[in-house]
């Protein structure tokens, strides 16, 4: 991992550890004979903000031992020049947004049908050139959702407008 | 407890519905070693809604049969494939893959299969001798001795990656944290929950172990490129290994079964460091140092019984005491308690049942694997061949699945989600997601003695260290931290070793 995301990383702990420690506060601490339910998230909201600064003066240290050339160029492309060199990257970020279509239309058209079009959906864009197996693939993993978690496990999905 | 009800939980193993539990979770197991990327702690939170069904016994054998299957599975693709399935398996493919190119696939998948075995067996009677011994006397334990357990597993988990320390030691820090979302073990307030009743009761741990381990490798595999796999035939009669490779196996499987066991007691990846301890242990003793990485069986006898004996080991610490070593039994520790079976001192006492169940379902398990493993290697192997693309897709569906099976709430699939894409980042970070769980595990526990402790003192901070107990384990922390620093230090300095 180079510094810089090192140094982003750590910072990112701090700032987590802070909003998490100042959020504590809102409960009560109350005594040491009888600890409040602040008490223990109050300690571990302390210990994570120490380990974080512990960590990022490190990784400032280590920055300024090295030579860091390399990381400025890296540093200088572009975000799109970024996602051409990973290209892999960009599958990744296509099958989230997929998964967020998937969660946000099983509210509505329900888990099944929404399950369907997410098989295909997501096997279309990530690779598959032709339509046959995505199909074929989404519909019997449907139906086996629909066996073994609907009618053995009784386990009740969210309904929609179609099923 | 009289040997005759031992035996008489032993064998509730063989009741039909352990049975398939035991047949299944195995089977699943083997199948997901073979798939590279998604693991046993992934596969394992996935069914944990499944295995509710069959009550906590049968779902527990399941559960165990995912951990210790997916250890043969593994082995299975790194001979074949030259592609581990599992990161204990990578030492494999040095010495499988290579007598697979010189047709010796069938005996090296046999000696592993044996291998892994006799070491699996080996290590289910040390655990169950084990295991009670140190359970009994965990018994004596009141609050205060188990907030310093702990803080001493927090100390010694921190090394669980084998990577940074102190990046282990946040990653236990924010799982703690999330940990303390929800109800207050001691009062019941609410807390950090921002109104969101689904999160009144806490975040779901298979939401966020499924998401860490199962989405967040999913996104991992889609983001490598994928490279077509060659498949090395292997055929049903050429599953045995001859006198000469039986008789260069037979210590490499003792050595192996012992080490791993032992290594298996330690937090880390016990499994992964078993396996490459006793390669470097063969190769070190071997008469044949030179078939080493060509093709020498005691690379695959060896590491593959390390590998399943550390399976075994890692029990006894979850088992005996509740702490989960690995986060695979981080996760079987969460789906205990998610069966209402608290793991620790009193679950011999309070669920015999239970416990030697699973127990018992280990010896059969090992069995089943046997028995199962030598004859469909061939279709295991093509399993491999499935692309990204479709697969990828049913995996995700199942932990959608899995994610929303537990509360049936639709909130905890996105943070199935959220925890995924933080799994994935992490990863590019450098940070490994295992801590995580585990200080989401260890958090309540930890909270609620702490406080009780305390209680219990009237606010006297002393009595967290009062008992000789606690000094002890308070003891082996500091121990733990300063002496890997002072270790470090003085290889940094010494010229001749130095970096």
């Amino acid at each position: 991992m180079t510094t810089r995301k090192e140094i982003a990383s750590n910072l990112v702990v701090i700032l987590f550890g802070a909003v998490f420690l100042s959020y504590t506060t809102r409960y009560p601490l109350d005594t040491w004979e009888s600890p409040g339910p602040a008490v223990f998230p109050l300690i571990l909201g302390a210990v994570l903000t120490i380990l974080g600064v512990g960590q990022l003066v490190r990784a400032l240290w280590k920055s300024t031992r090295k030579d860091h050339r390399e990381e400025q160029r890296d540093g200088g492309r572009s975000v799109r020049e970024s996602l051409l060199r990973n290209s892999g990257e960009g599958k990744a970020i296509r099958m989230i947004a997929i998964f967020i279509l998937y969660l946000l239309m099983m509210q509505w058209i329900g888990f099944f049908v929404s399950t369907f079009l997410f098989g295909i959906i997501s096997s279309r864009l990530t690779e598959t050139k032709d339509w046959g197996r995505p199909i074929a693939l989404s519909a019997g993993l449907t139906l086996f959702c629909y066996l073994l978690f609907e009618v053995w496990l009784k386990l009740s999905f969210p309904r929609g407008v179609l099923f | 407890m009289a040997d005759h009800g031992v035996l008489s939980f032993l064998l509730t193993t063989l009741e039909p519905v352990n049975f398939a539990a035991c047949f299944f979770g195995a089977l699943l197991g083997t199948l997901i070693g073979v798939l590279p990327g998604l693991g046993p702690a992934a596969a394992m939170a996935m069914v944990i809604p499944l295995t509710l069904k069959l009550g906590p016994t049968a779902g527990l054998i399941m559960l165990a049969g995912i951990y210790y299957g997916s250890m043969y599975g593994g082995s299975t693709t790194s001979i074949l494939v030259n592609v581990p399935g599992e990161p204990a398996s990578v030492v494999t493919t040095l010495d499988g893959y290579a007598m697979a190119r010189k047709g010796r696939a069938g005996a090296a998948l046999a000696i592993s299969a044996i291998g892994s075995f006799v070491a699996g067996t080996f290590s289910v009677i040390a655990l169950q001798f084990f295991a009670p011994l140190l359970a009994r006397s965990a018994l004596a334990f009141g609050p205060a001795e188990y907030f310093v357990l702990t803080v001493l597993g927090v100390v010694l988990l921190s090394n669980l990656t084998g990577k940074s320390r102190s990046k282990s030691l946040i990653l236990i820090m924010i799982g703690l944290i999330l940990s303390t979302v929800g109800m207050d073990p001691i009062g019941g307030l609410e807390r950090f929950s921002f109104g969101i009743e689904a999160a009144q009761g806490g975040i779901s741990f298979i939401a966020i172990t499924t998401g860490l381990f199962g989405v967040a490798e999913v996104l991992t595999v889609m983001a490598a490129k994928e490279k077509p796999i060659e498949v090395l035939p292997v055929r049903f009669r050429e599953l045995y290994p001859n006198r000469k490779e039986m008789k260069r196996s037979v210590g490499p499987i003792a050595r192996g079964s012992v080490l791993g066991f032992l290594i298996g007691l330690l937090p880390g990846p016990a499994a992964t460091m078993a396996s490459f301890a006793s390669y470097g242990l063969e190769r070190s003793i071997s008469k044949h140092k030179e078939d080493f990485g060509k093709g020498a069986i005691e690379g695959v006898a060896g590491p593959e019984s390390a590998n399943n004996a550390a399976a075994g080991g890692a029990m006894i610490p979850l088992l005996s005491l509740g702490l989960p070593f690995t986060p695979a039994t981080a996760v079987l520790l969460g789906g205990m308690l998610l069966h209402g079976i608290t793991p620790g001192p009193f679950l011999l006492r309070d669920r015999p049942d239970v416990f030697w169940g699973v127990i018992g379902s280990f010896y059969l398990g090992n069995m089943m694997l046997l028995i199962l493993n030598l004859p469909l290697v061939g279709v295991f192997a093509k399993i491999v061949r499935i692309p990204n693309h479709y697969l990828m897709p049913i995996i995700l569906v199942l932990c959608a699945i899995g994610a929303y099976g537990d509360n049936g709430a639709l909130f905890d699939v996105w943070v199935m989600l959220g925890a995924g894409v933080l799994g994935y980042v992490m990863r590019k970070f450098d940070y490994e997601p295992a801590p995580l769980v585990v200080g989401l595990v260890l958090g309540p526990v930890m909270e609620r003695s702490f406080r009780q402790a305390l209680i219990i003192s009237q606010g006297d901070a002393s009595g967290l260290w009062a008992s000789p107990l606690c000094l002890a384990m308070w003891g082996i922390a500091l121990l733990s931290v300063i002496l890997p620093m002072i270790f470090q230090t003085s290889i940094l300095t010494t010229p001749e070793k130095g970096i």
